[in-house]
């Protein structure tokens, strides 16, 4: 399968900043890809070189299996960070004349338009000028202007920003229906928990390095199962000294520890049924979250 | 990268156009300045230069003024005189003798508004000729000066006849001179003072203002595009130098709207009214000068616009803009300046160098082709010049502009600015 994007060692400085350093990743059709990093990491600078807004220094951009052209960004949707519309023009005049920078008819975007705006419950805001909407309902019509060309590659900066719950809810089915019908979606964030239930697979950055990157499975995996919480009763000072944990969070009853790299579990288990009575242990997969901190604090000391 | 899609200009020049046309600050500048210029510019200007060619001659009241004098025959002289040359438009009489008395009734007539002014000519002004003109209408320079000349026609006739010359070589010997300027090798183009002034006036006060107000237009909604954060929307759809163009042709063509409805008001208003024709006949604004200005209005704008479109990239606001916009409006103050100059001296180093500066051109130039027939070459020479110069200005702006429109908060350095202009 053609990845819809392949990003092979790019890199991008300005002035003396380097923004991206050799960065190297793609997406698959029918997968969601989190572009994941703090801020000023270098999520915006990727993507802006990915749709040729930017060219890079050096390294190659792919889109759909050829260097990247002008023509071939039809096929691609982009929801930017810093986004806007015309705030005096109605919803539908806004959506009318991105759908035709698109490449669609004035017909075609109406049709589109209408079907989307049902989906999303805002037909009735159609015909209302922008700066009437609330940040939330502008929002989604800048969704929807992403998608009104039926791009193959949807480019997301982070999309659920600001939006309440039910319409998170809403446009993550969105993307979820667009996966299944094939589309590569990428989405940047800097909100792990989101990321976590979406996607396919991720690239951590930070500094304009890939720090992590893989399926979720496999870098949840690469990270080990080193996370695990027990209940007990005893004298829990005897678990501060133990040599197989790296660190620990001791509440008396309660402690959630992080083993050390190569420790395992069972035999803290043992160790700990000699002294302590256990009344729970629990093996946690890393969140996503954890693992960003522990990855990107880890680097900065 | 470089494939340039018309299609897209096409849709944001559009977009562009009708979101401004529709504007009530479009509607009202465009329906009331005329109206306001016709105030201000037209009609006083068309009073005067028509009172000269007698156009307003049956609807205007002639002007009485009262020729006292103790020399009857003098008086009466240059009182037919007045009439000979410009028939009923003054209304001359005649008081003598000029007693103390009467000019008490003639102060008193003036303030009862019975007379426009008289000419008080006692033995001492006789001697002298230093005559006194009493009048409310201290600003009418025409009728002071054929006053003065009917009396000094007057006071030589006299003379003349005094030492025995007949009345009809007195009339021949004082025939007045009447002297046109021809400009050479050239049959038809006469100069033609009053459609210089006009002309000038009206054309260049229109081709300023347009300029001015539609690069700033385009400098605004670069602004706006920038602030509201659409342009990061509209930079995955199309390129930068897309948008750009798109952004100046959709504006230059309101400008261009404004002006066709300006040039349909005033061609209506000569189709119907015979006084409005009759001045722009007076005028004398023909179609090639319309398309000069069209020409030139349509450069001069290229330039301006693809400046201030690449200031609009570099500004996050009109406050921060306004000091730079000063620099770039200074080339149109400068010309408006030379307006004067280029209109008596069309010919001079000073007038020619400055119509083919470019950024002066679109004004002076045109001016020089209102006034004057300049010769072919400079005509060429500034249009190549003012081309040249719209290609480099383009192109310096539409790198500015492609890196400025997504720089948001700190305004860049001089130094940042020169590495947007060599940065691929």
């Amino acid at each position: 399968m053609t990845p819809a994007v392949e990003l092979l060692e790019v890199r991008k400085s300005y002035g003396g900043y380097v923004a991206v350093d050799g960065l190297s990743f793609s997406i698959l059709p029918a997968h969601i890809f989190g572009l994941l990093g703090p801020n000023g990491a270098g999520k915006t600078s990727t993507i802006r070189m990915m749709i040729g807004i930017t060219s890079p220094d050096s390294g190659s951009v792919q889109l759909f299996g050829e260097p990247l052209r002008r023509r071939a960004l039809r096929r691609v949707g982009y929801l930017p960070e810093e986004r806007g519309l015309y705030r005096r023009m109605t919803v539908g005049a806004n959506l009318v004349f991105l759908g035709q920078l698109a490449g669609l008819s004035v017909a075609t975007s109406k049709q589109r338009i209408d079907a989307w705006t049902k989906r999303l419950d805002i037909e009735d805001w159609v015909d209302r000028r922008v700066e009437e909407l609330s940040k939330g309902m502008q929002q989604k019509i800048q969704f929807i202007a992403a998608l009104l060309h039926d791009p193959d590659l949807i480019v997301m900066d982070e999309p659920f920003a600001g939006l309440d719950p039910v319409n998170t809810m809403q446009l993550k089915d969105v993307l979820v229906g667009l996966r299944a019908a094939g589309k590569s979606i990428l989405f940047s964030t800097h909100r792990m928990d989101q990321v976590e239930k979406l996607c396919d697979s991720i690239c951590l950055i930070n500094r304009g390095k890939a720090v992590l990157q893989g399926s979720l499975s496999e870098v949840k995996n690469s990270n080990g199962r080193r996370f695990v919480q027990i209940d007990y009763e005893g004298d829990g000072g005897c678990l501060a000294g133990n040599p197989l944990i790296d660190s620990l969070n001791d509440y008396g009853n309660h402690a959630e520890l992080r083993l050390k790299p190569g420790a395992d579990s069972q035999e803290l288990l043992q160790s700990a049924m000699r002294q302590l009575r256990v009344l729970r242990f629990q093996v946690m997969d890393p969140s996503l979250e954890q693992i960003f901190i522990e990855r990107i604090a880890g680097k900065d000391d | 990268m470089t494939d340039f899609s018309i299609r897209k200009v096409w849709i944001i020049a559009k977009r562009e156009y009708l979101e401004r046309v529709r504007t009530r600050s479009f509607l009202l500048s465009t329906f009331v300045t005329p109206v306001l210029m016709g105030t201000f510019l037209i009609l006083p200007t068309l009073i005067s230069t028509s009172t000269a060619r007698g156009i307003l001659q049956d609807s205007e009241r002639p002007a009485r003024v009262v020729i006292a004098s103790d020399n009857r025959a003098l008086a009466e002289l240059a009182s037919g005189e007045l009439t000979r040359q410009h028939g009923t438009r003054y209304q001359p009489s005649v008081v003598s003798p000029a007693s103390p008395a009467e000019r008490e009734q003639l102060d008193k007539k003036l303030d009862d508004s019975d007379i426009e002014g008289y000419v008080w000519l006692d033995a001492s002004a006789i001697a002298s000729r230093h005559v006194v003109f009493t009048t409310r209408r201290m600003g009418d320079f025409i009728l002071q000066g054929r006053l003065g000349d009917a009396l000094s026609y007057a006071f030589a006739e006299q003379q003349m006849v005094k030492q025995g010359s007949s009345a009809i070589d007195v009339a021949a010997t004082l025939q007045r001179v009447d002297l046109k300027a021809v400009r050479a090798g050239s049959t038809s183009a006469t100069y033609n003072e009053i459609r210089g002034a006009v002309v000038v006036f009206i054309l260049m006060f229109v081709m300023l203002f347009s300029l001015l107000s539609y690069g700033v237009m385009v400098m605004r909604s670069v602004m706006e595009e920038k602030s509201s954060r659409i342009t990061e929307v509209l930079m995955c759809a199309a390129s930068a130098p897309e948008l750009m163009s798109g952004k100046i042709l959709g504006t230059g063509s309101v400008g261009l709207t404004q002006i066709g409805v300006w040039l349909g008001m005033a061609g209506f208003g000569a189709s119907r009214s015979l006084y409005l024709r009759t001045a722009m006949t007076a005028l004398d604004v023909g179609p090639s000068l319309i398309v000069y200005f069209v020409v030139f209005y349509m450069l001069g704008y290229l330039l301006y616009s693809a400046i201030f479109a690449g200031v609009g990239a570099i500004f996050n606001s009109i406050d921060e803009a306004q000091q730079w916009n000063f620099v770039v409006i200074l080339p149109l103050i400068a010309a408006s300046a030379m307006i004067l100059p280029v209109a008596t001296d069309s010919d001079s180093l000073l007038s020619v160098s400055a119509s083919l500066f470019p950024f002066c051109s679109p004004i002076l130039m045109f001016e020089r082709l209102a006034v004057h027939d300049p010769p072919r070459w400079q005509v060429a020479l500034s249009l190549l010049l003012l081309v040249a110069a719209i290609g480099a200005t383009m192109f310096v702006s539409a790198r500015i502009y492609r890196t400025g429109i997504l720089m948001y908060g700190k305004r860049p350095t001089i130094r940042e600015l020169s590495r947007w202009l060599l940065h691929a």
